[in-house]
């Protein structure tokens, strides 16, 4: 099974339990240590900001290509005031999060299901390997012709995308366990659906948590790219509608919208993806 | 021992692999041996005397290309869990707990949770893992591994146990420890054991006859019966014994490994 892209990415998901624990290491280390990265985090955010509206004000640099940090502040307060912000992210939320859950649930099983089915697999594999490779963005316009300009398009959208990556990678996890296991089931006398539930599900399961993770990135581009595509609301509709109109500053704040969306998708997986792993 | 005590019965069993574009491989060629009830069978040979390839075979994973093997009288065609199977790796699952892998072959035959619990708890209790029923199978030292991946051979009572290299992974120390509990519970229990090792001092110990198997293709060379009392079986001090010393050599002579090279 071809899986470059996948697999490239496993040890990354599967490093992350020892980070854990060198980040406990980092919490014993002393208080003024902490504050001393944070001071430079902070002086280097700050200094950057700082220098970013000195160039504008100083003319160096144009606003209407790069924008202007205190515009950004106004366009986000405009934002939050009106309340268009919170209505776009909560869009863009839903988008996201539907698609994930709708791709991510029926890919992994779709890819569990196909260890069920040896002829499935092998007619299939050449499609698999061929959609591994392609970046499933590319995919977007079609369905957005398909499914039309409303929510249900970037929903689907999200849902192909992330179908695929989990389909793929959860029947990758089915490849890779020990066959010595089934066996061991296969000589006290199970039949394949026993080794499929006693087996191959439990044995796949890192590997669909990793999917789960990687696909929660994936399910935000896909969304975000259908509504560039054709949308009348949400971020990426009105990053993509500021950006037509040279307003710099109120891409910037959709972008910023944008990664506080992407931190809370994210730990919130991980806070799932934590409580269900075995040891 | 009469013919109505034997429990496994291999009958000029052979097995040749075709190849697509090679000249076939006869692994094993007209091998035969019987287990009765309660008797532990070592089989002994060099590597590559097809000695996976009959195990195989045995636990119906593997159809021979010749002659054939009877469990209780009954011809074996297909896995049917009439053999328990024990190999160097424990292959205890990971994500289930010490009972949870005890009784695993119970819940393939559908044995109702609380059944099966029951029978797993009586044997972690007699065996010595008492208070690790819960724990996960990385929370366990080697020896500890090996000894559920026992309890869920013996957990299920099967008809003839298949012992592959059980030990050859463990530390010396936890070699002998689980030497002797394995064959005081095989002889507690009864159990027909067919033992598969490298290992000649483990197959005298442990066993009431040793099957001596040539290499490629494997055949019977000859069988020995070990006339040690039960009570002298100690790993270590059977090893002072004469007739210990004998068969080692006899044995050691016939797998035609010559030592003074």
């Amino acid at each position: 099974m071809a899986n470059a892209e996948i697999v490239g990415r496993m040890p990354e998901q599967t490093a992350d339990r020892k980070p854990a624990k060198a980040s406990q290491r980092s919490i014993s280390a002393p208080w003024f240590a902490q504050g001393k990265i944070l001071f430079l985090q902070l002086l280097l955010i700050g200094g950057f900001l700082l220098l970013w509206e000195v160039a504008i004000r100083a003319e160096w640099i144009k606003v209407y290509l790069y924008g202007q940090p205190t515009g950004i502040w106004r366009e986000l307060v405009k934002g939050l005031t009106s309340g268009t912000l919170l209505r776009d992210t909560w869009v863009t939320g839903k988008e996201s999060i539907l698609g994930f859950l709708i791709g991510s649930i029926a890919g992994s099983a779709a890819g569990l299901l196909l260890w069920l089915s040896p002829t499935a697999a092998a007619v299939l594999r050449p499609l698999l390997i061929a959609l591994n490779g392609l970046p499933k963005i590319a995919l977007a316009p079609l369905i957005v012709v398909w499914f039309g300009v409303g929510i249900e398009s970037k929903i689907a959208v999200a849902a192909i995308i992330t179908f695929i990556v989990a389909m793929i990678t959860s029947y990758a996890g089915t490849q890779e366990i020990d066959g010595d296991y089934l066996k061991m089931l296969k000589a006290l006398g199970a039949s394949r659906l026993q080794m499929f539930r006693m087996v191959i599900v439990p044995g796949s399961l890192p590997w669909i948590a990793s999917a789960f993770r990687l696909n929660i990135g994936f399910a935000m581009i896909g969304a975000v790219v259908g509504e560039y595509i054709s949308a009348d609301q949400g971020l990426g509709y009105q990053i993509y509608y500021a950006g037509t109109l040279y307003n710099l500053n109120a891409v910037w704040g959709g972008i910023l919208a944008l990664m506080l969306l992407a931190v809370l998708l994210d730990s919130a997986v991980g806070w799932v993806e934590r409580r269900m792993k075995w040891r | 021992m009469s013919d109505a005590d034997i429990v496994l019965n291999a009958e000029r069993v052979g097995m040749t692999f075709e190849a697509a574009n090679a000249p076939p491989v006869t692994a094993i060629a007209d091998i035969g041996f019987q287990v009765h009830r309660g008797e532990v069978v070592a089989i002994v040979g060099p590597s590559g005397c097809g000695k996976t390839t009959l195990f195989n075979i045995i636990a119906g994973l593997l159809e021979p290309t010749g002659g054939r093997v009877e469990v209780n009288g009954e011809p074996v065609h297909s896995a049917t869990g009439h053999v328990g199977y024990m190999l160097q790796k424990d292959l205890l699952l990971p994500w289930r707990t010490v009972i949870d892998n005890v009784i695993i072959g119970l819940q393939v035959r559908n044995t109702p949770r609380k059944q099966a619990e029951a029978i797993a708890h009586e044997l972690i209790e007699s065996y010595g893992l008492k208070g690790f029923e819960h724990s996960y199978p990385s929370e366990l030292s080697g020896g500890m591994r090996q000894r559920v991946a026992f309890m869920r051979t013996l957990a299920f009572s099967p008809d003839v146990i298949l012992l592959d290299e059980p030990f050859s992974a463990l530390d010396s120390q936890t070699r002998l420890v689980l030497q002797s509990d394995v064959l005081r519970i095989i002889r507690e229990r009864q159990c027909s054991v067919v033992l598969v090792t490298h290992d000649v001092g483990e197959a005298i110990t442990m066993a009431d006859r040793i099957v001596v198997i040539t290499s490629r293709p494997g055949r019977v060379k000859s069988i020995h019966p070990v006339n040690i009392a039960p009570e002298q079986r100690h790993p270590l001090k059977i090893r002072k014994l004469p007739e210990f010393t004998a068969l080692y050599e006899t044995i050691w002579s016939e797998l035609g490994i010559d030592l003074a090279a």
